[in-house]
């Protein structure tokens, strides 16, 4: 499920013509970077290694000072108060997550609001909070980083980043040093906790597809922090802006678009379904309108199966036939990419598309395709 | 007198000479350390004079000392805490040039000042090298004391000197594997009480890893 | 202050003191000879086995136990316990004493370091040589010490200061050297002899640390340091 942002007034970061230039090199790390991050919503910087995306990161919370430039963040420059004042108000996590070794995991949540001098009470209720949140095991929290596993420390890590509650949390690479399965439940829990949360988030990444499953909106950045486009996934990937965009999308773009797209905004075909009471001249008739030779049977919502016309002719009908039952369903919150993969790879060249339970209809190649070519 | 309480007041005096020098050489060497650490640059002249002061061979320096100072345990004390510079300064810089660069990255970024993240976290977590320092530290230090004979201190060493001037009786024997034997005991029970302390001050050193 | 440093300087320019047994070209060439033949010997007992010891990764917690072990006997010690095994081996004093001792005391660090060393090759160096055909001989002499060759001669320096120092000791037991000055001092209340005694001997170690690290440094191929080095991420 993806969070849509509304597009509101109020901008929290805003980045206006930012640049960096590392001492002892000509070309600049970013060069007149400008960005706006609204409230609440998660923005996916990403690109190229080299195209300073990490370093724009670095300066919003002064790890790195920019050489030109100004960086605000609601309202109050980040050059208003002492760096490390400032980053006791911003979450941040990082791919190595970099957790205190000599600390335990409650310790480790607990840092920020130690120092931002919050009494025992508070914190350890607190802690108890983020323990639900993040989906921790409250028996880890008397443990050791050391004896954890590396999912069990990145959302650690993001419980400790989130611990004084901060507005705005940013993120470098974050789930880059887990292994896929890990990864995508990671992912799928920032996108859960954002919608309840509902924190400011900027994230650095190389991939694109994490950029797209996650950013509501994603600035693709160029080598030396020229932003070549900054706009939302489904926008990006409709229109790239340059041929570097296109080619950073990869050649499998409109594929890509597919996963956005959630079938409930496509409208189903009924498909060649007949009642089980129906005759053979009845099942000839639908399965040649639809243009198929095969027949789904059901009625008021339900999906007996389904069977080749062959097998209807040879019996004469309905009665003795053994109906398959269909190999993939879908799903009405589903992507149009599952759905994709689902047809590809049944029999029927169809899939069949329900809602808990209720069968609403069928989604062919043909009308997934129109999709892409729009 | 009579012999236990001779053992016991030079075991004293070993023990008291050995915990001062390693106490005050500690201190020096922290201070030189956060020196280092802060000033890159002065990290090679500290280790350059530090290792010299190491390399002077006790007698020597010892040799230096007692016409500024004496025969007292202010020359004592000198020497012996000049041994101690070179190897806790080398332990405690390597420990916490060993802390992990995601930690410190970590911290910087969770609004850490580089002093509070110096004692509350590269410390803490340089910790087991230290140690380390200090228990190789000690055990020199033991050694040395009884070097301290010759300026009139000598700990359990003294017993070593006194038998070295009796050598010609059996009782000169004696005294000898006394004051040696005494003085490893001495120096086995510091480094093993210095390993426990440090398990004890790290228990999360020890923990195993869940993958 | 200035007086005692006039007495010092005295002490060096009297003639007297540069000839004789107790001159001092032949009390440093007793300190420096005692210093080679010990460490040479040692040398010999300890570096060759440590090598095949290491190559066959035998006794690798021996080793750490036995330094850890060492370390723990004062050096003093170990002079002072020479002499009454002399004397019962019918050796006297002077020479066998101080040899033995410091023997003893090179060992040590000079089997640890070498063993240290050849364990610390990168085992893909060695799997490779084997590979390749080499017999086990021919991986310890062309691969394994040329590798470890900085840290052997480590341990090769660290032995010979502590020879140097605790040499100084010989005099204890009638030995000669360096130390002689010193302990003589001493006795007789000579504090300026006693200064001077320091000095030659500081000189004389100084001056094999720095001949051994420049020798060290001639040894390590150009990528690969062993020293310390502060990281760069502060």
């Amino acid at each position: 499920m993806r969070h849509n942002a509304a597009v509101s007034a109020n901008s929290m970061i805003e980045l206006s013509d930012v640049s960096k230039t590392f001492r002892g090199t000509d070309s600049p790390a970013v060069q007149s970077l400008s960005l706006s991050v609204e409230v609440g919503e998660t923005v996916v910087l990403v690109g190229p290694s080299g195209c300073g995306k990490t370093t724009t990161l670095k300066m919003i919370n002064r790890l790195i000072e920019p050489t030109s430039g100004s960086i605000v963040i609601d309202g109050t420059s980040v050059t208003d108060l002492p760096a490390h004042e400032l980053r006791r108000g911003i979450g941040y996590v990082i791919q190595q997550i970099g957790l205190f070794p000599h600390r335990t995991i409650r310790r480790n949540i607990a840092t920020v609001p130690g120092l931002l001098g919050w009494e025992k009470g508070r914190v350890a209720r607190r802690i108890d909070e983020l323990a639900e949140l993040v989906d921790i095991n409250p028996d880890m929290l008397d443990r050791y980083p050391s004896e954890l596993s590396g999912g069990e420390r990145q959302r650690i890590g993001v419980a400790r980043a989130l611990a004084a509650d901060p507005p705005v949390l940013l993120m470098d690479e974050p789930f880059g040093a887990v292994d896929p399965i890990v990864r995508a439940r990671l992912q799928e829990g920032l996108l859960s906790l954002q919608e309840r949360l509902q924190k400011t988030i900027v994230l650095v990444t190389h991939d694109i597809d994490e950029a797209i499953l996650l950013g509501d909106r994603v600035a693709i950045l160029n080598v030396g922090g020229h932003l070549e486009q900054y706009d939302t996934p489904a926008e990006i990937l409709r229109s790239p802006a340059s041929p570097f965009v296109a080619d950073f999308l990869g050649s499998d773009r409109g594929i890509k678009r597919l996963s956005l797209i959630p079938i409930r905004d496509i409208e189903l075909e009924h498909g060649p379904v007949v009642r089980p009471d129906a005759d053979a001249e009845e099942i000839e008739r639908v399965m040649a309108a639809t243009g198929v030779d095969w027949i789904a049977v059901g009625s008021d919502g339900q999906l007996d199966g389904w069977t080749p016309g062959a097998d209807v002719r040879s019996a004469g009908g309905l009665a003795g036939v053994a109906l398959r039952p269909f190999e993939t369903t879908l799903d009405i919150s589903d992507s149009l990419k599952e759905a994709l993969d689902a047809v590809v790879s049944s029999h029927t060249s169809v899939a069949a598309v329900f809602e808990d339970g209720r069968y609403l209809g069928m989604l062919s190649i043909d009308t997934i395709s129109e999709e892409i070519v729009q | 007198m009579n012999n236990a309480d001779a053992i016991w007041d030079r075991t004293l005096e070993h023990v008291y000479l050995t915990a001062l020098a390693v106490g005050i050489g500690l201190v020096i060497s922290l201070v030189l350390s956060v020196i280092a650490l802060k000033w890159r640059p002065t990290y090679q002249p500290i280790t350059w004079v530090t290792g010299i002061l190491y390399t002077i061979p006790s007698l020597a320096l010892f040799a230096f000392l007692v016409p500024v100072t004496g025969l007292s345990v202010l020359t004592a004390e000198i020497g012996l805490v000049s041994y101690t510079l070179l190897i806790l300064i080398r332990n405690i810089v390597t420990g916490i040039d060993a802390v992990p660069v995601d930690v410190l990255e970590s911290a910087a970024g969770m609004g850490y000042t580089q002093g509070r993240r110096f004692w509350d976290i590269e410390l803490p977590i340089a910790v087991p090298v230290i140690i380390t320092g200090i228990r190789i530290a000690t055990v020199t230090v033991i050694g040395l004391v009884t070097v301290t004979s010759l300026i009139g201190l000598g700990g359990l060493g003294f017993f070593i000197l006194r038998g070295l001037q009796n050598f010609s009786s059996p009782i000169g024997t004696t005294q000898i594997f006394i004051g040696t034997i005494l003085s490893v005991v001495l120096a086995v029970a510091a480094d093993v009480s210095l390993a426990g302390i440090e398990r004890w001050l790290t228990p999360w050193a020890n923990r195993g890893a869940a993958e | 202050m200035i007086e005692f440093f006039g007495e010092v300087a005295a002490w060096f320019t009297d003639p007297a003191n540069w000839q004789g047994i107790d001159g001092i070209p032949n009390r440093m060439w007793e300190h420096i000879q005692m210093t080679a033949l010990s460490t040479g010997v040692a040398a010999v007992v300890a570096i060759p086995p440590a090598i095949i010891l290491a190559h066959k990764r035998i006794g690798g917690v021996l080793v750490v136990a036995g330094v850890n072990i060492a370390r723990a006997v004062p050096s003093f010690a170990i002079v002072a316990i020479a002499l009454p095994i002399t004397i019962r081996l019918g050796l006297g004093l002077g020479f066998w004493p101080t040899f033995l001792a410091l023997l003893f005391l090179a060992v040590p660090p000079m089997f640890s370091n070498t063993y240290t060393g050849i364990t610390g090759v990168d085992p893909a160096l060695v799997e490779s040589a084997r590979g390749m055909g080499l017999t086990e001989r021919q991986t310890m002499t062309r691969i394994e010490v040329p590798v470890a060759l900085p840290v052997i001669i480590a341990g090769l320096r660290i032995a010979t200061v502590q020879v140097i120092a605790t040499a100084t000791l010989g005099a204890l037991v009638a030995w000669g050297g360096l130390g002689r000055y010193i302990i003589d001092g001493f006795a007789t209340q000579d504090i300026p002899e006693v200064f001077a005694g320091g000095i030659l001997v500081a000189l004389l170690a100084i001056t094999a640390e720095l001949a051994f690290n420049i020798f060290e440094r001639a040894v390590t191929p150009a990528g690969q340091r062993y020293e310390e080095r502060i990281g760069t991420a502060r």
